[in-house]
């Protein structure tokens, strides 16, 4: 009993990289999912109004979190597959 | 003073002004001292770092050095009021200490009975009121030159000039009092005569403003026998005490040195007049030897008297000069310095300090605690309160409600919101030992960076104040909404950092959120240049309107960033857990400079007008 769990833990100190490195697609795939939530957020604002001021407004925010989208779906790949370039 | 008192005051003096003429002239001459008294300070501070600090650091380093340059000017100016009035405003402009400033009433006191012996012995008397015009003249003519010394020098000259006016004035409305207080027909003999000239004498010169027509009165009188040589002494005694209220009158105006010196007039002259009054009879046998001595016949008691009024004066210097130290201890004691409520610093624990971790959490907490006061400031001098960001009227109505100049004092302020926490925060930082770890000295060194940033805003603020207050009262609508539109975006940016901080606590990607706060400061800086370029253009503001925006809205943009670097050191410290992967897709300069860019080709419809949209 006290080598099987001696054995588990020695699995869990080699396997630390792989570890983090799920939990960070795991945190990344939540930042996404809320981003694309903020999108579709600012995207109906964006429609609802008609003032130019507020247009410009909402469309900064829209491109800056199409850009943070994109760079994260590149990271998620990256991290998935570190193969990819 | 309050709004009520300050009524009544007004109604009482207008009932007054209503009644006697000669109580108005004695208002106005009041008033006129004191605005001559607020003029010589201007001037006088005008020399503050300069020739004039120079001179008196040199004339008044020692005790006998100010007792000189007191009894040197005392006697050119035949005014020991005067003299004492213009220590006053040295003193409240920080050119002289409270210990000089004695030295130097000290010295006036005695310089002013050179007068009494012009008075007995020539019957001549300088009419100081006579150099009020000339003053008064080539005092406005300085004041309108360029030169800094020149203008200082202008204020100086009118402050004398109005000085010299309101004592006329004074004197001239109090005319038919001099023929009511016929000293002649009230001789009187015994300690109750000593006790009720000391009055009369004090009063006179009260009335009078000058210890000098006093002294002619008394001088007059007992030369031709109508008052005895007893009663004159203590007229004379009383004209002494009398005096120092010119100088209290002009520590109205004056700081609590200025206070404390006028305090310490009255009271050397009140002691050194009981002192003389216990021994009035030996300082009468004094006079007698020494006016033998001098050759002054026993018959000339004019002469006597004016013997009396140096040896007097004289007698207050032995008994109070060398106390001079304990004197300065007893006024600071009287008159204690009130601090106006100064916010004080709530984190900074010294038990904090055992631990790094500990430090650098009171450190920020401090810090954040300037930032609610920076922010306070920030918002009050666009006339708005923190809970207006919270407010259902939209922030554009609140400000376009603000349409009447109001200035906030940012310095008052900041001496009383931020100072005190700042330099707390500084030295706990630096008391703080650089023995740990880096992480702990690399974050208190975030820290202090981010409180330098919050100082810079509100510096920006203050510059920005200038411009935006003056804006209130223009005369081009399109001004005040360019002014409206600058405040309109600070509160704004005020408002996002604060949905910021919720954000970080309700863990909604606040790192990502900076991206768009600067991405915002970048855009408005650029639409705000293009709109007053188009203004300008248009010829709907004049280029020097147009020029003081451009360096508003620099100062605008200077806010706002140094604003956000603060929230982002203040804020964001305690890390949520994607902060990491956040880190990773923020977006860098260049980036975000793109995005403006595609976002700004974007045109604006016929029938808008952006530029004089009032929106973000």
């Amino acid at each position: 009993m006290n080598i099987e769990k001696l054995l588990h833990k020695l699995q869990a100190f080699f396997n630390t990289d792989k570890h983090k490195k799920r939990q960070d697609i795991e945190e990344l795939k939540k930042v996404l999912l809320k981003l694309k939530k903020k999108e579709r957020k600012i995207t109906h604002s964006l429609q609802q109004t008609e003032d130019y001021g507020l247009r410009k407004h909402y469309q900064t925010e829209l491109n800056i979190i199409r850009i943070q989208r994109k760079k994260g779906v590149e990271v998620l790949q990256q991290l998935k597959d570190p193969k990819r370039t | 003073m309050h709004k009520a008192l300050l009524l009544i005051v007004i109604l009482l003096l207008s009932y007054g002004f209503w009644l006697s003429d000669a109580f108005k002239g004695i208002a106005a001459g009041v008033s006129i001292f004191l605005f001559g008294m607020l003029s010589l300070e201007q001037g006088f501070k005008a020399f503050t770092g300069g020739v004039l600090e120079r001179i008196l650091q040199k004339t008044t380093d020692t005790t006998w050095k100010s007792f000189g340059f007191g009894f040197l000017s005392a006697t050119l100016m035949q005014s020991s009021g005067l003299v004492s009035v213009i220590t006053v405003s040295f003193l409240s402009a920080g050119l002289l200490d409270l210990v000089a400033g004695i030295g130097i009433i000290f010295g006036s006191n005695l310089g002013t009975t050179t007068g009494a012996w012009l008075i007995a012995g020539l019957g001549l008397k300088v009419n100081i009121a006579t150099y009020a015009m000339p003053l008064l003249v080539f005092g406005v003519l300085c004041i309108f030159q360029n030169g800094k010394q020149l203008k200082g020098i202008g204020y100086i000259l009118t402050g004398l000039g109005f000085l010299l006016l309101g004592i006329h004035y004074m004197k001239d409305s109090f005319e038919h009092f001099e023929s009511t207080v016929n000293l002649a027909n009230y001789a009187m003999s015994g300690v109750k005569g000593l006790l009720t000239y000391t009055a009369i004498g004090i009063i006179a010169t009260i009335i009078m403003q000058s210890s000098h027509a006093t002294m002619l009165l008394t001088i007059t009188a007992v030369s031709v026998h109508q008052i005895t040589y007893d009663n004159a002494l203590a007229l004379v005694i009383g004209a002494n005490i009398g005096t120092t209220v010119t100088a209290i009158i002009a520590s109205f105006g004056a700081n609590i040195q200025g206070k404390r010196l006028a305090g310490s007039h009255l009271l050397i002259n009140l002691f050194t007049g009981i002192f003389v009054l216990l021994f009035i009879k030996d300082f009468g046998i004094a006079v007698d030897i020494i006016s033998t001595y001098l050759g002054i016949a026993a018959s000339d008691k004019a002469m006597k008297l004016a013997t009396f009024h140096s040896l007097f004066n004289l007698a207050g210097i032995v008994l109070f000069l060398p106390l001079i130290n304990q004197q300065v201890m007893l006024l600071e004691k009287i008159f204690i310095e009130k601090r106006p409520n100064i916010f004080q610093a709530k984190y900074l624990d010294a038990s904090a300090m055992d631990f790094p971790e500990t430090v650098v959490e009171s450190v920020r907490l401090e810090s954040i605690h300037l930032y609610e006061n920076a922010i306070h400031i920030i918002l009050r001098t666009f006339g708005l309160y923190k809970s207006d960001l919270q407010s259902d009227n939209s922030l554009k109505q609140l400000i376009e409600r603000n349409n009447h100049a109001v200035e906030y004092d940012i310095d008052a302020s900041y001496e009383k919101r931020i100072k005190g926490i700042y330099s707390a925060i500084i030295a706990f930082i630096s008391q703080a030992g650089f023995t740990w770890q880096m992480t702990q000295s690399s974050k208190l060194s975030w820290l202090r960076e981010a409180n330098k940033h919050l100082v810079e805003a509100i510096k920006d603020t203050k510059h920005l104040q200038k411009n935006w207050t003056r804006s209130r009262t223009s005369t081009n609508p399109v001004t005040i909404n360019e002014y409206n539109k600058i405040a309109y975006q600070i509160v704004l940016h005020i408002q996002k950092i604060e949905s910021f901080r919720h954000e970080i606590e309700s863990n909604e990607l606040p790192l990502l959120s900076l991206d768009i706060l600067k991405a915002t400061i970048k855009n408005d800086d650029m639409q705000m240049n293009q709109a007053i370029e188009t203004l300008i253009r248009e010829r709907k503001i004049t280029p020097e309107t147009g020029s003081s925006l451009i360096n508003d809205s620099a100062y605008m943009r200077s806010i706002k960033k140094n604003l956000l670097k603060a929230a982002e050191t203040l804020f964001l410290h305690g890390t949520t857990g994607a902060a990491g992967v956040e880190h990773q897709l923020a977006l860098n300069d260049t980036e975000i400079n793109d995005v403006i860019q595609t976002v700004d080709d974007i045109h604006p419809p016929f029938n808008s007008s952006p530029n004089r949209s009032f929106q973000p």
